[in-house]
């Protein structure tokens, strides 16, 4: 099996922003940023630049302050033939039949390039702007109830009853199939460090979705995952440069004004979310976790901006030795995310798929 | 609490016209369809080997253009669980069209208030305002529990009263929302994606007194099965006199003359199987439209001279058919008018071939006396 490699989804406005400081998350969760608003003519450009350069899928975050994530995957999918869309929300936000009947819907019109990144919710004053008033360990709780009926409408034999804690189904039947040329289910991507996330993931997930870390860690987690059918996809930032002192150069060039990095820390500190947690402590206590993993970013730009740097002949190895320890997928982010998921592309993707090819 | 609806001047003059969206698979592009195979395809749509439950967007693209051509306003498109998802299948057809407007039926007890907001906002933003809403508060019992809805009738109101107040804070353009009621509770709720201008129109269906009520204190219009003008006059009155307005749900039947729209209508009339399983469906039913229209038929079924409801028994309260030629239809429209209606969300059959007719034929007619109505 070839690794599979995904990409983040711009915000609104951003694939026209060209520096990190301008996308960073205290710029763009402002009110008055274009990340509110749909943005079909640089997304467009954009899902088809990943599609030419050989990206799976992209991967639609879920907040208040931007676009619902299943409406911009069913349009840019309408715009776009082979991209799909990992579409990232929130377990409890609606019932269950009814995100089936929606994700079932943008299947039928996109040709199944859909895909699920649940979240059991991540900062509680969202939460409850939501309308969620539980707590992390219940939210986890709800979530795979939540998954269950889920399933049970995609398993698509008879109607669906559940009585659970959070869930009740009676009698439960949507006639819109899923459809796809190869499943009848979306895959599930759970994401999420904690014991309740890695559960969940492994009762109800097609993949476990967590931040990047060394293969020397990771690997008894992976191997856990893999051993129980489900896969292990890494979320991870990206700077490819000839050198890998050029990366880290243009790595510290990306580092935000002091007022940034202050309201960034407001807003992680919101958080009950332990993938955070225990990216915050990585920053703060080595910074680098091996020669090409470098944590410096995250207190900048939140936990996701864990990043992997080098020259396209080193990456191309990483990725080909975390494939060896048994992951398969990653979401990549980079500054610009266009223009590091060119260079991508074009430098580092052949190596991968030649080191491959020469394998099997 | 009251919302103020948003309207666009020139819609204050002249009735505005809806058109049911056609099931999936209804509306083919290549073959010509007769009614009665029409009538077959929609009554059948809800068994499991029927294709309607599949998005079709190549014969659902061919009749948004039909319908733009005649002159309609929006299109209506449907919930329930033998049917692809309304908001989804509004947001795509939007993006295939230029000027045709959308109406997405929704349950409010399906989605909490906030997402419902972020997805309507996010769809109004990619065709830009092209949506309007028809919230309904739940249908039958047995299709709410499907859902996880195990509200009673008169509760299910309640908590869409509740669920609108909170998405009309946000269409107020509140930065903050705070909500605590009996259903929903929002604490600084947020939304950035804001709704493409102003507020959403809201339709409320429903024959009931709570329906009535949610609408008066949450909706821009009521929206109703089609009844005489005598029926209706006075309550049209009373939601006028309140600026909501009111909108009539209905199928028509146009042909040269009387005798063929009577003849067509006639050959719709159902096997005895296929009524029979319509009315268990009606029997289950609680609201209040389906009970009315189960005790219609028979002799009673001529309410007018125009308006037939011999298909109700069978098929339900929005088969209520007004049927004549172009003058007859236009001079019935033209006198709904004159009580105070000012749109109607139609369906025919076939669909795209009653659109047409429509608005080449009925509609000019309807123009025209306006004037000097």
């Amino acid at each position: 099996m070839s690794l599979r490699f995904h990409w983040m989804f711009p915000k609104g406005g951003e694939v026209a922003l060209k520096t990190p400081q301008a996308t960073s998350r205290v710029l763009t969760t402002r009110s008055t940023s274009p990340a509110a608003l749909p943005d079909m003519e640089g997304w467009t450009s954009f899902a088809r630049v990943a599609e030419e350069v050989g990206i799976e899928s992209v991967l639609l975050s879920f907040s208040y302050y931007e676009p619902d994530t299943i409406f911009i995957a069913s349009a840019v999918g309408q715009a776009t033939t082979r991209l799909k869309f990992i579409v990232a929300y929130r377990a409890g936000l609606m019932q269950p039949a009814t995100l089936v009947q929606q994700i079932n819907t943008v299947s039928g019109l996109i040709g199944g390039r859909v895909a699920l990144n649940f979240v059991a919710g991540s900062d509680p004053v969202e939460q409850r702007g939501y309308g969620d008033f539980l707590d992390h360990d219940e939210r986890y709780a709800r979530a795979e109830e939540y998954l269950e009926v889920c399933r049970a409408f995609w398993r698509n034999e008879g109607d669906v009853n559940f009585d659970g804690k959070y869930c009740r189904v009676e009698g439960g039947k949507l006639l819109t199939p899923f459809t796809a040329p190869d499943r009848s289910s979306p895959e599930i991507y759970i994401s999420g460090h904690s014991e309740q996330a890695q559960r969940l993931a492994l009762a109800h997930g097609s993949s476990w979705l967590r931040l990047i870390d060394t293969p020397e860690k990771l690997r008894p987690l992976v191997a856990r995952f893999r051993e129980r059918g489900v896969e292990v996809s890494l979320r991870l930032c990206v700077i490819c440069r000839a050198t890998r002192e050029e990366a880290i150069k243009a790595a510290n060039s990306m580092l935000p004004s002091e007022d940034i990095s202050r309201e960034e820390r407001g807003i992680l500190s919101n958080s009950d979310s332990q993938t955070l947690k225990q990216a915050l402590a990585a920053a703060d206590n080595v910074g680098w976790l091996n020669r090409h993993l470098w944590a410096g970013l995250v207190p900048h730009y939140g936990s996701s901006a864990m990043t992997l740097l080098g020259s396209p002949q080193e990456l191309a190895n990483i990725f080909l030795e975390y494939g060896r320890i048994g992951v398969t997928q990653f979401i990549i982010s980079g500054w610009p995310k266009l223009d590091e998921m060119l260079i991508f592309g074009r430098d580092v993707l052949p190596l991968i798929r030649e080191a491959e090819a020469e394998r099997s | 609490m009251r919302r103020e609806p948003q309207r666009k001047t020139s819609h204050v003059m002249s009735l505005r016209f809806h058109w049911m969206l056609p099931k999936a698979g209804e509306v083919t592009v290549a073959e010509p369809q007769t009614p009665q195979a029409a009538a077959l395809y929609r009554i059948e749509s809800i068994s499991d080997s029927s294709p309607a439950p599949r998005p079709d967007l190549e014969g659902w693209v061919h009749f948004a253009r039909a319908a733009e051509e005649a002159g309609l306003d929006s299109i209506l498109v449907s919930f329930s669980r033998y049917e692809p998802d309304p908001l989804v299948v509004s947001c795509a057809l939007g993006l295939a069209t230029s000027k045709l407007r959308y109406i997405a039926a929704y349950r409010s007890g399906l989605i909490n208030p906030t997402s419902f907001v972020q997805q309507v906002n996010t769809i109004s933003a990619l065709i830009p305002g092209r949506l309007s809403l028809n919230i309904v508060a739940g249908s039958s019992t047995a299709e709410q529990r499907g859902y996880g809805d195990f509200l009673a009738h008169d509760e299910r109101y309640a908590r869409a009263e509740e669920f609108l107040a909170v998405c009309n804070s946000f269409w107020r353009g509140q930065p903050e929302v705070e909500f605590e009621g009996k259903h929903y509770r929002v604490e600084r709720g947020r939304i950035h994606t804001p709704f493409f201008s102003g507020q959403p129109e809201v339709y409320i269906s429903g024959h009931s007194e709570p329906a009535e009520r949610l609408a008066l204190a949450q909706g821009t219009c009521l929206l109703r099965v089609a009844d005489t003008p005598q029926n209706l006059r006075a309550k049209v009155a009373e939601m006028r006199a309140s600026g909501l307005e009111v909108c009539l749900r209905m199928c028509v039947l146009c042909a040269d003359t009387r005798e063929d729209a009577i003849r067509v209508a006639h050959s719709l009339l159902p096997d005895s199987d296929v009524g029979r399983h319509e009315r268990s469906i009606s029997v289950k039913n609680d609201s209040q439209m389906y009970r009315e229209g189960a005790a219609l038929g028979g002799e009673a079924s001529w309410l007018n001279r125009f308006l037939w409801t011999g298909l109700v028994p069978h098929f339900g309260p929005v088969w209520t058919t007004l049927l004549g030629t172009p003058n007859d239809l236009a001079e019935a429209i033209l006198e709904y008018k004159r009580i105070g209606i000012t749109q109607f969300i139609m369906s025919g059959w076939p669909e795209r071939d009653a659109v047409v007719t429509f608005g080449q034929k009925v509609l000019p007619l309807i123009r025209e006396g306006e004037q000097s109505v």
